[in-house]
């Protein structure tokens, strides 16, 4: 691919970065999702898992955000490409020159990066309300985890936009998948207390690395190495997600053109 | 006499019609992932969050807290819908326009959600029987059904309430969702009321579903009806006040829609 086209796809991803930022900031639903539910979970789970110590209170700041990005992926990312057939806007996006996975990939962008704003909240609540002192452990690692976890987060997102678009039936569960990943990702708690069977779904899911990778930059001093799994796990899964995708594009645009049921099922 | 056929008619048939139409959108296998899987995982995620804790709370204390709270699902979301589903398909006008008593056309929303938030908190207790072994041998199963009853009603009011909200925000989906998770925290599904500071103690106690949560509790616990009685009846107060203040918020949107012109405007 050209220097050139490279140039202008990540002017695309920019604009639509901008453009679905400025817009979810309008959309109670986008501003519940990252900031209350995350903020009530949290302050659950303070209530609960409170008496542990005040090692804890980073561990629950981490979790309690971890589930607003999930809901951020889960509802904003996963319906990005939804949204746009509710709206009638999916057929000049998929007219226009820039492939449709660009655009969508700058929209989920902007929907996980906004959702790390649940762990601000989070922390604000447990610092300045419930009075615990809070420091990440690893702030460069933390960082570098953050930063792994936005990047697999998009390219899941990717994977659930099209499919939800491709099998509505799937997309009628997206409420039903909104906990079993709070569980099965051990925002809250370890995996270990799940019966072992769960354990290979977890070890699918970006966001049980992303998970680890938090969790143990915030609330340990980790050796590179030991930060080093999920980091690469996160890595695979999502060139796993991107090869998904890219697959699931193709399909529904083909779909799309042969049916002609681009707005419509 | 004509008349008051006319409005059990109208009652029954309005109650039929908005859960046939809230269908006409909930697929069965949406209403399975939000109905039936959603539920389970609710339940295991705070349970095992629980587990996890030391705060001293049973794996009991969650699940049956949960299974109550499910009801919040039907009286929160099935009911706001059913009123908000008026004003997104174009319908609120004709509905004003009809001369059909208003007090039957409004109660009418609810009750079948009334029905399906009682099978939603059954489908919870069995969950918590067959996947965490919830102990219900001390059980009495009509004392806990009417305890189900009574908390799916009034929490069927608050949902009242907040679907005549939806009819003059366009924000009835962060209005549901923050309802449903405040009852979360201060119903004392998952935290003891003793625990939560005194000011949201009080919140906590005019809300549906903290006196029907600990009812279940003590019920499972070997209770007799009689011994919940009072905070039985006190949970069909708090469902008729938040009816009632439904009621006149409907009418006065209503009556203020008609003045204004602005149906369906904010």
């Amino acid at each position: 691919m050209k220097l050139g086209m490279w140039k202008a796809y990540i002017h695309v991803i920019r604009l639509a970065f901008i453009f679905t930022l400025k817009q979810a900031m309008t959309d109670a639903f986008v501003l519940f999702g990252i900031f209350v539910q995350p903020l009530i979970i949290a302050i659950m789970a303070l209530f609960v898992l409170g008496d542990q110590g005040d090692e804890i209170a980073i561990f629950i700041v981490v979790g309690s955000g971890l589930t607003g990005l999930w809901d951020s992926v889960l509802f904003q990312s996963g319906s990005s490409i939804t949204r746009e057939r509710w709206t009638g806007t999916l057929e000049a996006l998929v007219g226009m020159p820039t492939p449709l996975g660009v655009i969508v990939f700058g929209k989920n962008l902007a929907f996980v990066t906004q959702a790390l704003s649940s762990m601000v909240v989070s922390y604000a609540l447990a610092s300045i309300i419930f009075g615990y002192p809070l420091h990440v452990e690893s702030p460069v690692l933390f960082i570098l985890s953050i930063i792994m976890t936005v990047i697999s987060l998009v390219c899941l997102g990717l994977v659930l936009a099209t499919l939800f678009v491709l099998n509505p039936d799937v997309q009628r569960w997206q409420n039903g998948l909104e906990f079993p990943v709070f569980i099965l990702a051990g925002f809250l708690f370890p995996i270990a207390i799940l019966p072992q069977w769960t354990t290979p779904f977890s070890y699918m899911l970006a966001p049980y690395w992303a998970a680890v990778a938090l969790h143990i930059s915030s609330s340990t001093n980790p050796g590179i190495l030991e930060v080093g799994l999920p980091w690469i796990m996160m890595g695979l899964l999502s060139v796993a997600y991107l090869v998904i995708a890219f697959w699931l594009f193709k399909k529904m645009l083909f779909k799309a053109r042969v049916d002609a049921t681009l707005s419509g099922q | 006499m004509s008349k008051v056929i006319a409005n059990i008619r109208l009652f029954f048939q309005g109650a039929v019609l908005s859960y046939i139409a809230l269908f006409h959108w909930l697929r069965p296998s949406q209403y399975i992932a939000t109905k039936v899987v959603g539920p389970l995982a609710q339940i295991l995620f705070f349970t095992l969050m629980g587990k996890f804790g030391t705060s001293g709370e049973s794996a009991d204390f969650y699940i049956i807290g949960n299974a109550i709270q499910i009801t919040a699902l039907s009286g929160i979301f099935g009911v706001t819908f059913s009123l908000a589903g008026d004003r997104w398909n174009g319908t609120l006008p004709y509905l004003f326009g009809t001369p059909a008593n208003r007090m039957t056309m409004f109660l009418g929303r609810a009750v079948i959600h009334i029905i399906d938030g009682m099978f939603g908190v059954l489908i919870g207790f069995t969950w918590g029987v067959t996947l965490l072994g919830l102990d219900l041998s001390n059980t009495d199963p009509l004392a806990l059904l009417l305890v189900i009853a009574v908390t799916t009603f009034s929490t069927s009011g608050l949902g009242l309430l907040l679907g005549s909200l939806s009819l003059i925000t366009r924000n009835v989906m962060f209005i549901n969702n923050t309802a449903y998770f405040v009852l979360l925290v201060l119903s004392g599904s998952n935290i003891a009321i003793d625990r939560l500071p005194s000011a949201l103690q009080a919140v906590s106690n005019v809300l549906p579903l903290t006196r029907g949560i600990a009812s279940a509790r003590a019920i499972i616990n070997g209770a007799t009806f009689r011994d919940v009685r009072p905070a039985m009846l006190e949970e069909i107060g708090i469902g008729m006040i938040y009816i009632t203040f439904g009621y006149v918020l409907f009418r006065w949107i209503e009556v203020l829609a008609k003045r204004r012109g602005t149906l369906e405007a904010m």
